[in-house]
């Protein structure tokens, strides 16, 4: 089946996309709290040098994650 | 007394998220009025520095880490939970500062509403107002004011704006309280977290809802709750099948849906980001390839800087202390009370400060990067690398912080939010070499290794230097990985930290940072190696029974019959004397154990006595090769030439049994391993301790690596030899 959403690994460098909602429960708690809200825009920045994390932009917040807090985001297509 | 002197002053607590430049105003209003101390039930530290209001009075003002909200995911942001929680706790706060980020205000006021709903008095500081005034974004404050019925003050930390006025505010607070009405809250619990509330009230009588629903939230690790009342919590929680995750996710949600209209409406000009200099530079620094280059070059750069300054300054300390100590015996005399004060006293307080420029340097460096905002950016590119060592990005602060002394450096882990991330830090970060083996590894690589150059450029004495830290490196990064695999929690690890934008240092925090650190390692490890300093010139001194004269006598006469002038009598004397103090006797004992290693009983003495605190190791040796009477204590004479004439006494030593020289190049080495690798520090092991919360881990530390560091010196021996 065609998934209905993308994740932050799925983005192309400086691609963004609006987020739909948090899968993992502990990571939305924090996510949200530090204002990775549904609906607010997520800029892809870059990947760092030895993979696995991601620099993102939130409405002009810079915010590292691992790939696992990544693919918890789900962004629209 | 205490309870009531603590009543007298009123307490102000200063919080805000990460990044909100709280620490900035936190220095600007206490300065050096401050202190650092324990906070009980977490082993977290707590700072708190005196305010004084304009009309003379003071507070004090209690600096709580950043957090985004009550739903702490690392033991510092535990505290903020855990104080705001409990109206007994001695630092609950009378007022609060809250400090926002005006420029980034939308996400700036979740943990406010959920202060508001504690209806606790706070008066709401927007920070960074003259970027704000840069970037065009103009503030309505008296909308501000209306909408969430506190006060509100724009200030400036880093141009100290309205520092005065936010002051003024405190005190008006602090006389007159305004708390939010009893019936008003900012979020409105669901119909489900009512019902908890209530439940919560009944069975432990507190009555304000939202406080109820922290109780429950937090049950399992709020320190000041009774075993019962966790109980109580706990089937209330299971009976009211509450969700806790789902409902912090949905609390959150609601309170951002609640205030980002009330920002929106009170700021003019929202706020668009255009790219800025911040993107530029990270274009760079976090760069796939450039990044981890420009890492390990600001590195390089920081250590040779190390190397280059803190010379002149550890001189003049030396220095300073041999005049002082001279004096101190031309006008004393002899006798046992000026050894006590020189041999004692005086090189144990040399021993010490002789590391301040070191250590200072290096944490004012770390500092400045940390201000900067580019330890983040360290965070998020190594985030992986360390996590294969079981570590977390943020392990490496702890680790640079490391080099310099590990006492700051393990306090410094507390921003790791995993538990057992953090522990394989506070495990691994003392196998870093401190500034402490520093004076080791220079006299036994000078007494050692040839001064020649390896494939032309490189002197071997260097080469054997640098392996030295690489070899702790190693060794931390494998015990990490060691213990990664042994230990297994399912517990979260989080690395989600947000990268600041880059901004010239606030020099008054980086000093006060720097202060900070200095004050750690002094009252910290200076006190127990000026204990060590002490007991050691005690034993060294005295013997059992009357073993002291007869081997005064016995030496006396052999050196006659041996013809030695009078110099060379004192020498020989005092050896024999040392030889059969209590040191002298712990050191023949434990020979046996340590001749596997290549080391004799004196080398013995000096390991003993290191095993407080490795730096005493030079001055042991000092001592015990007799540089009394002639050259004089390696601590108060020119440095270059004391250890010259430690080395070449070093030198001559021979086994008494065999009559093989003792300092081999095998010796050397293996004692360099010894050094590297061995867990030779009180003060590290009391700190973690206290961070641990027990002497459990600080026990397997000792241990495990003492054991590690006698079979790496076995083997590096056997190799050599």
């Amino acid at each position: 089946m065609q998934r209905r959403y993308r994740t932050i690994p799925d983005l192309k460098i400086n691609e963004s996309a609006c987020t739909i909602s948090i899968s993992d429960a502990a990571l939305a708690c924090k996510l949200t709290a530090m204002g990775v809200l549904p609906g607010t825009r997520i800029e892809m920045v870059r990947t760092s040098p030895f993979g696995n994390a991601y620099y993102i932009k939130v409405d002009g917040v810079r915010i590292a994650l691992r790939e696992e807090e990544a693919a918890s985001i789900l962004l629209e297509i | 007394m205490m309870q009531q002197e603590e009543d007298r002053t009123p307490r102000v607590a200063l919080v805000g998220n990460p990044n909100s430049g709280k620490s900035t105003v936190f220095n600007l209003l206490t300065g050096l009025r401050q202190q650092t101390g324990n906070f009980p039930g977490v082993t977290v530290e707590i700072k708190k520095g005196r305010m004084r209001f304009p009309s003379g009075k003071e507070a004090t003002l209690i600096d709580f880490p950043g957090t985004y909200s009550l739903y702490p995911t690392s033991s510092d942001e535990k505290l903020v939970a855990a104080v705001m929680c409990d109206p007994q706790n001695p630092f609950f706060p009378d007022a609060l500062i809250y400090i926002a980020d005006v420029t980034h205000l939308e996400r700036h006021l979740l943990l406010l509403t959920q202060l508001l709903d504690l209806h606790l008095p706070v008066i709401l500081a927007l920070n960074m107002s003259d970027t704000a005034l840069e970037m065009g974004i103009k503030v309505n404050t008296a909308k501000l004011i209306e909408r969430l019925g506190i006060p509100v003050i724009s200030i400036s930390g880093r141009k100290e704006d309205n520092i005065q006025k936010l002051l003024s505010e405190v005190e008006k607070t602090l006389k007159n309280p305004i708390r939010t009405a009893e019936n008003v809250f900012f979020y409105k619990l669901s119909d489900g977290e009512k019902q908890i509330a209530d439940a919560v009230r009944h069975n432990l009588g507190i009555d304000n809802p939202y406080r109820a629903l922290l109780l429950v939230h937090h049950r399992d690790w709020l320190p000041f709750l009774q075993p019962q009342q966790r109980e109580i919590l706990g089937t209330i929680a299971e009976t009211k099948d509450f969700q806790s995750l789902r409902a912090q996710v949905d609390e959150t949600l609601d309170r951002f849906d609640r205030f980002v209209p009330i920002v929106r409406d009170a700021i003019q000009q929202p706020p668009v980001f255009p790219s800025t200099a911040t993107d530029r530079i990270d274009a760079v620094l976090t760069h796939r390839w450039w990044g981890p280059f420009i890492f390990v070059a600001v590195m390089l750069l920081i250590f040779q800087a190390i190397f280059d300054w803190s010379g002149y300054p550890m001189d003049a300390i030396e220095n300073g202390f041999g005049i002082l100590s001279d004096g101190v015996q031309s006008t004393l005399g002899e006798g046992w009370f000026t050894e006590l004060l020189t041999d004692g006293i005086l090189a144990g307080l040399s021993g010490i400060l002789v590391f301040v420029p070191q250590i200072a340097l290096l944490f004012l460096l770390i500092a400045i990067l940390e201000e900067v905002g580019y330890m983040a950016r360290v965070v998020f590119m190594f985030d992986k690398t360390m996590r294969r060592f079981g570590m977390n990005g943020r392990s490496v602060i702890s680790l640079i912080s490391g080099s310099a002394c590990a006492v700051p450096a393990i306090m410094s882990s507390r921003t790791i939010g995993n538990w057992q991330e953090r522990l394989i830090t506070v495990m691994v970060t003392p196998f870093i070499s401190c500034s402490a083996r520093i004076p080791v590894y220079l006299v036994l690589i000078g007494l050692a290794v040839p001064a020649v150059k390896v494939a032309g450029i490189l002197s071997a004495q260097t080469l054997v230097f640098g392996s030295m830290y690489a070899l702790g490196v190693v060794a931390a990064l494998l015990s990490g990985w060691a213990m990664k695999k042994w230990l297994r929690t399912r517990e979260p690890s989080f690395l989600a930290i947000e990268l600041p934008e880059y901004r010239m240092p606030h020099w008054k925090n980086v000093w006060l940072s720097v202060w900070e650190k200095v004050v750690a390692f002094v009252s910290g490890a200076g006190k127990i190696i000026l204990v060590v300093s002490i007991v050691l010139w005690a034993l060294s001194r005295y013997g059992p029974g009357d073993s002291i004269a007869l081997a005064t006598e016995q030496a006396h006469t052999e050196a006659i019959a041996m013809r030695l002038d009078s110099n060379q009598t004192e020498d020989f004397v005092q050896q024999r004397r040392l030889e059969a103090s209590f040191a002298g006797k712990m050191g023949k004992s434990f020979e046996p154990l340590i001749r596997p290693l290549g080391y004799d009983w004196k080398i013995g003495i000096a390991l003993l006595t290191s095993f407080a605190a490795r730096e005493v190791f030079t001055g042991t040796l000092a001592v015990l090769y007799n540089m009394g009477s002639e050259e004089g204590d390696i601590n108060n004479r020119d440095e270059n030439e004391a250890k010259a004439t430690l080395r070449s006494k070093m030198k001559t030593e021979t086994f008494s049994d065999t009559g093989k020289p003792v300092y081999s190049l095998a010796t050397a080495m293996s004692l360099l391993v010894f050094y590297a690798l061995a867990m030779q520090c009180f003060s590290t092991l009391a700190v973690v301790r206290r961070e641990t919360g027990g002497w459990k881990w600080a026990a397997l530390q000792f241990f495990a690596m003492s054991l590690l560091a006698y079979f790496g010196a076995w083997a590096v021996y056997e190799i050599f030899s």
